[in-house]
Order: C-alpha cells, then structure tokens, then sequence
C-alpha cells in the first residue's frame, strides 16, 4: 500500500534521533508553557517560534507540532487541578474535571484526559494519513469563488457554536475583517487605515492581536476585585493517580465518539479544536441517561472534550497541508513558520516535500506517546508550580509576553499595540463579546477578501458565481443553513442550558 | 416609591452615558490635539496644536453642514479630511447620543458594547475613506473595508437595538488600579527595551507591573523580579538567540 509505504518514510525520517529530540523538546516546552495560566497555545507558538528559525524545515515544523499538542495537554492539566483553563480548549474539560479534583479524584481525570489524548491522537494520526492524498485531490477542485464559501463556512461554524448571542459573535468576525484589512492592499498595495505609522505598514501581527487580547486582557481580568476567589489552588496532594475499572468503562463510548466528532471538526476550517471540545461534550448530555451528572463530576465530561480537541488539533493540519488554509490561530502561525523556511503551504507540498508532510504525521504519533510518557508521570510536577501566587505570577507573564512580542520583529510598537489590544480585549470582557471569533476573522480576512477578488474578476463582476458553481453553492447552502438552526430559538435554548453551567 | 427611586437612577445613569458618547464623538479630534501638543518640542511630525484646533473647529461646526448643504444641491466638491471625519463620525455619534437621552436603556451592556462597536466601525469607514473604489467589476484596495465596515455598523446597531428591547445585564464594573499598571508595565517596556536593555527594563517593568496588585509583598516582589530578570538574560539571547540589547547604553559606550 501507498500509504503505508508513505507512513514508513515518515517514520523513518521522524525516528531520526535529531528530530526524535526536536520532538521531546517541543513537547516537553509546549506543556510546561501551557500548564501557565493565562499562557494558551496561541503564545507558547508565538513566543517558541523564533526558536525554531535556526532549525532545519522538517526538525523546525516537528519541534512546533510538539509544543502545540504539549500546550494543548498543559491547558487540559490546569483546568482540572485549578480550575483556570491555560486555553479556549479545554474550557469544557474544567467543568467536570475540577468537580473531580474536589472530590479528591485529580488522578482518574487527569489520566483518562491522558489516555483519552492519546488514543484520538493515534486514530486522528491514521486519518490524516489516509485522508491527506485524497483531500489534495479535492483541493485541486477549489477555485476562488469555493475557498471564498469554504471561508465563510468557517466563520459561520465559529459562531454556530461560540457561547452567548450569536449577533455579538458574528459582530466580532465582521470586526476582526475589518482589522485584517490594516496595512498594505494585496493587489493594489494601497496602504490602508495605517495613519502613516511605518511599523502598520504590513498590517497588524496576528501574535500581537492575540497576546493582547487573550493574554493580557485576561490579567487586567485577573486583577479585578473578586476576581482572587476564582484562583485559589487546590493543595491537597493527588493521591490514586489510576482510574478504576468502572472509570475506564464508563469513559471507553465517549472516548471513541469524542475521536470521531473532533476529527471531523477538526479537518473544517474554523471549526478546529474549541468547538470540538464544546460539541463532544454537548453531544454526551445529550446522550447520557442522566443528564444532571454534568457538572458535578462526569467522567464522560472529561473524557470527551479532551479526546475531540486532540483529535480536531491533530486533523487540523489536514487543511493545512493540503489547502494550505490555516483553519486556527496557532495553524496560522505554523503557515508562518512554513513561509519562514521557504514553504509555501498548498496542495504541491504534498509532492514536492515528502519528507516533510509525512515525517510531521510520523512525528505526531510520537509527540502524542511522548506526551503521555511525560506527563502522568510528572503531574505532582506540574501542581508545584501552579502553587506560585498569582500576585508573582502575573508580573512574570506580563514581562515573558514583552520579550515574546519583541523580539518577533525587534519593534517596541508592537509591545504597545499588544498593550492597547489588551485593553480592546478587557472592554470586550466586560461587554460580553468573545476575543475567538474575532482572531478566526481577523485570520481569515485577507484569504476571503483575496478569493472574493479574484471570484469576481473571473466572473467579471457575476454575483451569480458563488451558486452557479455546485460545490460553492453546498458550502454556502450548509453555511446558510448552519446559521438559521442556530438563529431558531429552539436549538438556541438548548445551547444557553449547556453553556450556562459552563460559566458556573 | 420603589419605582421613582428606578427611574431616576436610570436617568442620571443616562446623562452619563451620553456624556460618555459625546466625548466618543470627539475623541479622534482629542486624540490628535493632545498627539499634537508634541510637535512644539520637536517629537514626531504632523500639524500644530493651533491648526489642529482650529481646523477641526471648524469642520465640526461649519465644514461639515456647508459641504451637506452643498452635496444636497448638486455641488461636487472634494471634502477635506477633516471635514470627512466630521462627517463619517462624529455626527452620526452625536445623533445617538441624542436618541439615548430620550431612550429607557434596558441592557446597558449590550447598549454601549454595540455604541461603542458602531464608533470602531465608523471610524474604519472614514479611515479608508480616501481610498479607491470598485473600477468595474474590479475590486479598489478601499471596497473590502467599505463593506465590512458598513457591515459592522449595521451589526453594532443590532446589537444597541437588543440593549433597548430586551433586558439584559447594565454595565459590569470596571477596576482602574490593575489596567493602568500592567499598562504602563508595558508602556515603559517598549520605551526603555532599546536604550536601557533587558536587564534594567524587565526588572523595572515586573515591579511596575507588580503594582497593580494589592496583594504584592514588596520584598518578595523584588527577588522574584530579580531572579526573572537573571533568568530572562540568559534565556532569550544566549539560549534562543535573540539579538537583544542587555544593559544601558551609555554604561557600554
């Protein structure tokens, strides 16, 4: 078989003891960032890519592959020891996996969230393997006007299943649009809502949106009065690190209907690793006999979301590598770290870089058994250093993310505009938008308004295009019909039940 | 009782919002007055505090009528950008601060959220108000903005809109003491990083940041900042190679 064949060469240049190593480090690193409070992947990516640039492509692309699943694990391990979820994704997983910590039951949650990890790791490994030659194939089928419906697609998932109103999510896209439109015109080279200032002239960094609006946004949140009581750390020791029979059997269904869900999510773009978190776990109250568990300790509430987000983080490199469409913030900054080494992301990478595509699945696997090799073993580790009081804590974020902002381009206007982002991001806060779906618009903004371009050049000013084109016309067809379910007010009922307890 | 005590208290609730929108309106306007206090001691270029003044004076008063009054009777004269963000912005703001002091706000939240939101919105309208538009069927580098700005007014409008119909959460409250802190954290970070160096900035920038807190043990705050400091210079540049300045200037030359 082809594809064995390929999985082999992959294996063969993963197993190679300098990206073995690149691999471990990433990892290694990627946790112990991501168990940090108020560091997420979107950071640790941002701040760890510089690292990278003395690397070879393939070793640079591995290190980065295992900081995102180390960070991606880290969060999950935060949120189920304190409560603070290190990032968007395992926002789901704090629910019920801190009702288990209370209950002295830190250990069961903290491995089945490992195990769960893994065992979507393997088969989403598979998948990718599997599906990457043929999606390729489907890539070729895309012209602009359906990368311009795949986009809105995307977006319109994002707000299908972002938590609170849905006007103030697709608010937030249309704003992140606008913003991905600062600095030099693509086709024209025009320079745009930049008011002269040198440093905007290549538009806003994606990292300095996202460091502010998510990082520093959330320690402005953290100093609020009030605020102490959600922060206090859980200090008894973790004793019975093994879940029990029952646990493993209880957890076995969602674990498997997790996998499938967050793979499937995972390869859309804009669906990606949050909201496969969010509808793994809406999907087992729905399914369990006795819905009132949730929230007060389910394992099935642990072993689901984190099974769908590790599933969705890994096929996310699906579109990625075949479309060369970043479907999330972090896979928009490794098509950074792609151009970075002289890759252009896209269906001919498949082909012209075998070494590369296929040694970054192999490594995928093996970042996933280096990652449950490191961290059930350290997990006593990792609850030392969340016992550091946030009032040292926080300085200590506030100065990493400065240094990590600067030294990105070696401009102080970017530590400043992070700063002012932080304040976007606290007023955002206090009026109830969510910072998501803004950096999945500002992300997205300039491939949709390139394609939208180039549809209508093509069509010379035909409208009509977007539905003449079959495939075009499903993905705006399932995209209109995404929103309408979310706009009923029946499904909208259901959706506060389940994000109103995520809140508590 | 109960109910006059509700009603005045969302009417004084209510001159202090449209206070807070009419600043809004102008707050481009001040913003650049205060940039351009700057250029009389030679920072940064751009126009005097006195053009500034009376230009936007007089496009907020005069300009911005004259060229309405003008365009409605057929007259195609090119606006100045002044009279443009006069025009784009601040009116339209002003009309609803207005509208708000006649409204009964029922989610103050949402309400200023979408105000707030629809001000973000215009000024994106009037900053790529200079650019070209559609030529043909091709898209202008200012179309894409144009659009999604006018987009997101609409979006922002619906959003107030849910703040007036339906009841919701009023302001949440925000703390001064921690923003202002970790601002200017940041603030003196970006300014001292290159002519004081790692070592003095990231020190100075953790107990600035530090500040922001009430539960901060000076002491400790101080060893920790040190050790991160310590950490920091040996981290970026030696251990991840990042070209950074070290220690001040004037200490090395």
């Amino acid at each position: 078989m082809d594809i064995f064949a390929n999985l082999a060469h992959g294996f063969a240049v993963a197993l190679s003891p300098i990206n073995l190593l690149m691999c471990l480090i990433g990892a290694l690193v990627g946790t112990l960032v991501g168990v940090l409070p108020g560091i997420g992947t979107i950071a640790t990516v941002a701040m760890l890519l510089p690292i990278t640039f003395g690397l070879p492509p393939v070793g640079a692309l591995i290190m980065l592959a295992g900081i995102y699943y180390g960070a991606q694990y880290g969060g999950s391990t935060t949120s189920i020891l304190v409560n603070i979820p290190g990032e968007a994704t395992s926002v789901v997983t704090a629910i019920d996996g801190h009702q288990m910590a209370k209950q002295g039951r830190a250990g069961p949650a903290l491995a089945i969230a490992a195990i769960g990890s893994f065992f979507a790791g393997c088969v989403a490994t598979v998948l990718i393997a599997v599906l990457g030659a043929p999606l390729t194939k489907l890539a070729l089928a895309f012209g602009p006007a359906e990368y311009f419906s795949l986009m809105v697609l995307g977006l319109i998932f994002a707000v299908v299943l972002a938590k609170g109103s849905v006007l103030k999510a697709i608010a937030m896209i249309v704003f992140g649009l606008l913003l991905s439109m600062v600095g030099s015109d693509i086709e024209t080279g025009a320079s745009r809502m930049a008011f002269n200032i040198p440093e905007l002239a290549d538009g806003l960094g994606f990292a300095t949106v996202a460091m502010g609006v998510f990082g520093f946004a959330e320690i402005i949140r953290n100093l609020d009065h009030g605020a102490e009581m959600n922060r206090d750390l859980v200090q008894q020791k973790i004793t019975g690190l093994m879940p029990t029979k029952k646990d493993l059997v209880d957890s076995t269904p969602p674990i498997l209907r997790g996998t499938v869900l967050g793979s499937i999510l995972g390869i859309l773009p804009g669906g990606g690793a949050v909201i496969a978190s969010f509808a793994a776990y809406t999907l087992e109250k729905k399914l369990a006999k006795n819905p009132s568990r949730f929230g007060r300790g389910a394992i099935e509430g642990v072993a689901a979301p984190e099974s769908a987000n590790n599933a969705a983080a890994q096929t996310s490199f699906i579109p990625l590598l075949t479309l060369g469409i970043p479907p999330n913030a972090v896979m928009a900054l490794m098509v950074g770290a792609m151009t970075i080494h002289g890759i252009v992301p896209g269906p001919q990478v498949m082909q012209k870089q075998p070494d590369l595509v296929w040694g970054m699945i192999a490594s995928m696997w093996i970042g996933n058994l280096m990652l449950i090799i490191i961290n059930l073993p350290l997990v006593g580790i990792w609850v030392r250093l969340l016992r550091v009081p946030y009032r040292l804590m926080f300085p200590s974020i506030v100065i990493f993310c400065a240094i990590g902002i600067y030294s990105v381009n070696n401009a102080p206007v970017d530590v400043i505009l992070a700063g002012v982002f932080g304040l976007v991001g606290y007023w955002l806060i206090k009026h109830d938008f969510e910072p998501a779906p803004l950096l999945l618009g500002m992300v997205l903004g300039p491939l949709m308004e390139e394609n939208l371009r180039r549809a209508l050049l093509i069509s010379r000013g035909d409208w009509s295009v977007f539905l003449t084109r079959p495939l075009s016309a499903v993905l705006l067809a399932v995209a209109a019909s995404l929103l309408i379910l979310t706009v009923l007010p029946v499904l909208r009922a259901k959706r506060d039940e389940v994000f109103t307890e995520s809140e508590n | 009782m109960a109910e006059t005590m509700g009603h005045s208290a969302t009417a004084t609730r209510n001159t202090k919002v449209v206070i807070g929108f009419c600043l809004l309106a102008i707050a481009p306007q001040i913003f650049e007055f205060i940039w351009s206090i700057g250029t009389i001691f030679g920072w940064g270029a751009g126009r005097g505090p006195a053009t500034v003044l009376i230009s936007h004076a007089t496009a907020l008063v005069a300009g911005a009528p004259a060229t309405l009054i003008g365009s409605a009777s057929g007259e195609t004269k090119k606006a100045s950008s002044d009279v443009l963000l006069a025009l784009i912005y601040s009116y339209p703001i002003f009309a609803v601060a207005i509208v708000t002091l006649f409204m009964t706000v029922r989610s103050a939240q949402d309400y200023v959220g979408g105000v707030i939101l629809m001000a973000l919105a215009l000024f994106a309208l009037w900053a790529s108000s200079d650019l070209q538009g559609m030529r043909g069927f091709s898209f202008g580098a200012g179309t894409a903005p144009r659009m999604f700005g006018g987009l997101l007014v609409a979006l922002s409008a619906g959003i107030a809109l849910t703040g007036l119909l339906a009841d919701g959460p009023g302001m949440s409250h925000y703390a001064w003491r921690g923003p202002m802190f970790v601002m200017a954290a940041i603030l003196f970070f970006a300014l001292a990083i290159r002519p004081l160096g790692l070592v003095v900035t990231a020190f100075a920038s953790f107990m600035i940041a530090a500040t922001g807190s009430h539960e901060t043990r000076w002491l400790e705050a101080a060893i920790v900042g040190a050790c991160l400091t310590l950490g920091c210079a040996i981290l970026f540049p030696y251990v991840l190679g990042l070209p950074m300045p070290m220690f001040p200037r004037f200490l090395i030359q």
